[in-house]
Parts: C-alpha cells; structure tokens; sequence
C-alpha cells in the first residue's frame, strides 16, 4: 500500500517548491541573459526563493501525467489526492486561484485552483510515478492541433510547426519549451505534447530518427530569433521534444504545446512495499 | 498627455503613481455596463490600464505577486476603454494590428512589463485596494500605487511598434 499521506506530503513539497523555485536549467539562461528586464528576471527569482513568494501570478492549472503500476494499491483513486494536494497548496500559501467552474457562463473562480487535470497510465509493477506540470493560461492559450494529411513530408510539418511558433511564440513569455506530440488520435497527440514538456532539456527521444528532428526543430526554430520576453535578445526557444503514438493509416494528428520560460515542472516517485 | 505623444517605440522608463488592474471578466462587466448606458464603478479618464490578476497575498501583508497577462486577449476592449479616457495600457505580447491603429488614432501607448516576473514587480506595489468586482477574486478591477515600475513603450502614438 503506498499510502495517501506519503503522496500528499512528499508531492506538496514538490509542488510548492516548483512554483517558488527557479528551475536549474532555466536559472542557466536567465544568468546569462543581458538583454531588456534582465535585472528583472534575475531578482525576481531570488525574491521568489527567500520570500517564498511564486515566481509568477499566474501559478496555473496543475496537469498531472500518472504512471500507475498495476501492483499498487492506494487508499483512495489518484485523481482524489492529486486534488486535495493542489487545493493545499493553493489554499495554504499566497498562490493565485485561476479556474473557472463553468467555461463557457458563469465563469466562476472555483477558489481552490482545483480540479486539477490529471492524466492516467497503467503500467506494470509496484511503482507510482507522478510528473506533472504548472501550465500558465498564457502559454496554454497558444497549443495547437493540426490534423494532417499522413502524405505531408517531414520539412512541411517542421514548416507548419515554426510558422505557428513564429506568429505566436512572443505571446507566451518565451523562451519557450516547444511539446510536439505526433499518432494516436487528436486528443491523444495533444496529451502527447504536454507530455514532452515534462521532459529535461537535454533528454532525447530513444528512436533516433525523432532524436534528429527534435534537434533540426530547435536549431530552426532558434532562427526565429523571438527572444527573452519577445524582444528578439537572448534565447528564443530552450528546447525540443516529440511523443510519439501509432496512428490511423488515413491520420496524421499532430499537437503543439508550448511552455513559458518559467518550465514549471516535476516529477515524484513511490514503491508499494 | 503631451507626455504620452513624446514617448518612443523600446524606450524604458520607471513609472511612479497609480495603475488600474484590470483583465478579461473586468473589461467584460465594463462591456456590458457601457451597452445598458449604466453608471460605471470605476472612472478611468486619464488612468493607465494594466492587464493584470494578482496572485492572494502572503500572511501579513495585502500584496500578492502580481504580473502582465497577455494583452491581445484585451484589444477588443481597447476602444472602449481609450474612449473612457485611458492614456495607455500596460501588458505583455504582441497586440493586434487593430491595436497600433487604435494607439494612433487616439494618440495612447502600450507598455510592456516584464512577464514571469510576478515576485519582483510586487515590491514595487505600495498600496492595492478593490475598485469593483470583488466576487471576481483576481479578476476584480483593482487600484495599485507603484514606485518605479519597470515599463518598456511597445506601440508608441506613432503605431511604431517593438514585435
């Protein structure tokens, strides 16, 4: 039994941390950047850290990506706890409450930040691994899913992915991390895309043939020259990852998620017995 | 005003004074109140507009982190609000094409403030209090006092542009 308690304590620390604490690899980038508000950029993650203040007032939706093993039993479903953790950290420290219940009239503030979004994979064994992701409604605002022709040729496809990056890249307070998740059907391939966010910035996919177009991808699409904050200085885009799934023969669904400089994210483990 | 026409595209400065915080469910409300001919809550004649929501303050103090949102997602509320008198709005992003002509038109700017940036800027708030709103939690139209506010002018009066 992995019990609640171990999951709430370990996974609320991680989660309050993330949004106080500058992420190492990004910290690399904002250390070496010169250009407009890079004082700014720079303070504030210090304020953030001593003051235990959120690096930003949007501290977003909490997206989780559950990798439950079919060995472990748990005391209440997952999808319970991982609320009762974001409703506790909201609730518990001066973060911002950023969900409406009903999208579309009323629009009200659930006061709580949750429900959360939570995505579940069974997989083998007694392990539980839980990443997850603090997605601002900026950089959320411009995901992306292109339904394709399966006789598009890869250069059309990098064509289309960096003129959507180009005509909305400044908006979502770049650098960017760029979540590219190629098959499965439409809303598997944007869940794929949110996916690749949850990677660090040096991983590579396995199949080296998808190695090879993450690394072509972020080379062009650094060409862009977007820059810190839009203003064309500095880095554009930190890095690139694809998900991959098997598809349709008539498909070719393909999501787009981008993420702001910040890169929010974490990832927590825990063994039944 | 005149000190408005003389700003220039990426020219930086730091603004002392007072900001109206405001976003998408706020520009709404105002929206609607202006199409019923209603009183407004708020009087926005010569004040500065920020896009912003503030995240709920720490223990002890009144002031949350607060930060840009993007600013595209207002220009449909941009007219309305130049024709109430504001002289310039603060953000972040690129605007629609819309906006720099509106910017020309009634001779306004917009400023960039720097985003991600939320723990920083919240010590250059002195004093935050509700205006209107206050069931929209972040969403409230809210007045700040600030003392030197980082601002970069992004569309100048001119319609030259930074993105």
């Amino acid at each position: 039994m992995i019990h609640k308690r171990e999951i709430l304590e370990k996974l609320s620390n991680h989660l309050l941390k993330i949004n106080e604490t500058i992420n190492p690899e990004v910290k690399a980038y904002i250390d070496g950047y010169v250009g407009p508000f890079s004082q700014a950029l720079k303070e504030n993650y210090k304020i953030a850290e001593a003051e235990k203040l959120p690096l930003c007032q949007d501290t977003g939706i909490v997206e989780f990506f559950v990798f439950l093993g079919n060995e472990v039993r748990l005391e209440e479903p997952i999808f319970s706890t991982l609320n009762e953790v974001v409703e506790k950290v909201y609730t518990e420290n001066p973060f911002r409450f950023s969900l409406v219940s009903d999208p579309l009239f009323e629009r009200k503030n659930t006061k709580n930040n949750i429900p959360a979004v939570v995505h579940i994979f069974q997989i083998s064994g007694k392990s539980l691994e839980i990443k997850f992701l603090v997605k601002g409604g900026g950089s959320e605002n411009l995901s992306a899913l292109f339904m394709l022709k399966p006789s598009i040729n890869v250069q059309e496809l990098k064509d289309l992915i960096i003129g959507h990056v180009k005509e909305n890249g400044a908006k979502g307070c770049p650098p960017l991390h760029v979540g590219i998740g190629i098959g499965g059907t439409s809303d598997k391939a944007m869940v794929l895309s949110k996916l690749a966010l949850t990677k660090s910035f040096k991983e590579r996919n396995q199949n080296p043939v998808y190695a090879d177009f993450e690394e072509e991808l972020l080379k062009d699409l650094n060409t862009l020259k977007i820059g810190f904050q839009g203003l064309k200085e500095g880095a554009s885009i930190f890095s690139v990852h694809v998900e991959y799934a098997p598809t349709h023969v008539a498909t070719l669904p393909v999501g787009v998620s981008l993420d702001c400089y910040l890169c929010r994210k974490g990832v927590v483990k825990f063994e039944d017995g | 005003m005149d000190e408005i026409k003389k700003l220039k595209v990426r020219e930086l400065l730091q603004y002392t004074g007072e900001l109206i915080v405001m976003r998408d469910a706020g520009h709404q409300r105002l929206l609607e109140l202006v199409s019923e001919n209603s009183k407004l809550p708020v009087d926005l004649n010569e004040k500065i507009v920020f896009y912003a929501g503030p995240a709920n303050p720490p223990k002890n103090s009144k002031i949350g982190v607060i930060g840009p949102t993007t600013s595209e997602r207002m220009d449909k509320y941009l007219e309305m609000i130049f024709k109430l008198g504001v002289l310039a709005t603060v953000g972040k992003g690129k605007r629609s094409d819309l906006a720099v002509k509106l910017c020309v038109k009634y001779k306004r700017v917009y400023f960039i403030t720097p985003s991600g940036a939320a723990a920083y800027l919240s010590k250059c708030v002195k004093d935050i209090k509700v205006l209107a709103f206050p069931e929209l939690g972040p969403e409230a139209i809210y007045n700040i006092s600030v003392k030197d506010f980082p601002l970069m002018v992004a569309i100048d009066t001119n319609g030259n542009q930074i993105f």
